[in-house]
């Protein structure tokens, strides 16, 4: 890796930190660089408290480490947000994750106060409309990469998302 | 006034141009972007253009519609299959607004203003919409239409457009031929989309833009602004990150735009 990619990752995970954001992926043809970020208040005994807040996975199974390799790692993934905690993803090798293609700023609808592109419960198929990201006034309609039922919405109406951030988690059919 | 666009003509002036021979011309059409989106599912080519004398349902962001009256303005749309990564598609948006600017320039000698990121105005005005609308998968963009409204003979605006909308007749008090218009944008277009997606200049010409956005922008530094995003909020803008986002310094530190529509604060409605 040369100075000018070491700075810019360096940035990247200042950027990272700055917006509290859990896990990041990026694959550029031949780079590949995956981050994951423990947090740093959380101890193991925290852990072990969400775990049993969440009714969830037993705390030795959460993946924190800070973890920088140059391929995509085969780990599960650590949830960056409360909200993907609360979903089962390390439950169940069965749910797919649909992610973000841009950053940008999520929506569930084609504009207010229009009914949602699809609902938790919903079964979609290959290729239907999950939601859109914007951002510079490009509209991004995000399609499901896979058919299933749509088990979580990980982002609310609004709120911005990152590049390869999970928006869906999806139970195949 | 009639302002008949020659389709012959633009192909032959396009031929150095993936447009030439797939440029389909409307007399009225509900939206050229909705054709186009349309087309795209079902294999159109790189580089399809649709033309439009009229919108009936005009696209704008969000809930804004796009007032497209016959013959008055340019309604057009433009397909694209770049081998780029869904990531960089953002460069076109910004790059498309630059498109018009030059074209604008070229056959006008008008100096339009950019309002982040890809609004054309004259003053507090605006005669140019872009709204650009993407299909892709996580690693590879399938299609990308850019959607771009221009004003072009309208006299005058009512209702709640008249402060806020121009045209090209109402600014230079004479009338531009769609024709040449047309021609040099989808030239310039060209020029923008070959530099950002051929892999030997697409870094650099990537790198150039928020400086190039700048350079013609009195929107991107020491501007005072508010942004409407789910919660409005106001500061000053403070250049262009590298990913060519708006930065604006708020009261509660430096904020990155995303998506937001973008306008000026008036001075005593400060929130």
């Amino acid at each position: 890796m040369n100075p000018e990619d070491l700075k810019e990752l360096k940035e990247l995970i200042e950027f990272l930190k700055d917006n509290q954001i859990g896990e990041f992926d990026l694959d550029r043809g031949d780079l590949k660089v995956r981050i994951k970020f423990a947090h740093e208040s959380t101890s193991a005994a925290d852990l072990a408290g969400l775990s049993r807040m969440l009714n969830a996975t037993p705390a030795n199974s959460l993946v924190l480490q800070p973890v920088v390799s140059p391929a995509p790692s085969t780990t599960a993934a650590a949830p960056a947000t409360a909200e993907a905690v609360a979903a089962p993803v390390d439950e169940n090798a069965c749910l797919h994750i649909v992610k973000s293609p841009i950053v940008g700023t999520f929506y569930e609808s084609p504009s207010t106060g229009m009914q949602a592109f699809v609902k938790e419960g919903d079964q979609v198929e290959n290729g239907q409309v999950l939601c859109i990201v914007e951002a510079m006034k490009l509209m991004n309609e995000i399609e499901s990469d896979a058919a299933g039922e749509i088990v979580k919405r990980l982002v609310a109406t609004g709120q911005p998302v990152e590049y390869g951030q999970p928006l869906f988690a999806l139970r195949l059919r | 006034m009639v302002d008949a666009l020659d389709i012959a003509a633009l192909d032959a002036v396009l031929a150095d141009t993936p447009f030439a021979g797939k440029l389909r011309h409307f007399p009225t059409i509900p939206s050229t972007n909705f054709l186009a989106m349309q087309d795209a599912e079902s294999g159109a080519a790189h580089g399809s253009v649709y033309l439009a004398d009229e919108q009936t349902a005009g696209r704008g962001r969000g809930d804004h519609d796009w007032h497209s009256e016959a013959g008055s303005g340019i309604y057009l749309s433009v397909l694209l299959r770049p081998a780029v990564a869904p990531a960089d598609v953002l460069w076109l948006s910004l790059a498309a607004g630059l498109a018009v600017h030059s074209a604008i320039q070229q056959v006008t000698t008008l100096e339009p203003d950019l309002r982040w990121p890809n609004d054309l105005l004259f003053g507090t005005r605006k005669f140019c919409g872009i709204l650009t609308e993407l299909n892709a998968e996580v690693t590879r963009v399938r299609h990308v239409v850019i959607g771009i409204g221009i004003n072009v003979h309208q006299g005058a605006f009512r209702g709640e457009l008249r402060d806020s909308a121009t045209s090209l007749r109402m600014e230079s008090g004479r009338d531009w031929p769609r024709q040449e218009i047309v021609a040099a944008l989808l030239q310039s277009l060209h020029r923008e989309t070959i530099a950002l997606t051929s892999s030997v200049t697409a870094a650099k010409a990537a790198a150039e833009i928020p400086e190039r956005v700048e350079t013609i922008s009195s929107w991107i530094r020491g501007k005072r602004v508010v942004v409407d995003e789910a919660e409005s909020f106001s500061g000053v803008t403070e250049g262009l990150d590298p990913r060519g986002f708006l930065l604006v310094r708020t009261s509660d530190g430096l904020r990155t735009v995303l998506s937001g529509g973008v306008r000026e604060a008036k001075s005593n409605s400060f929130r």
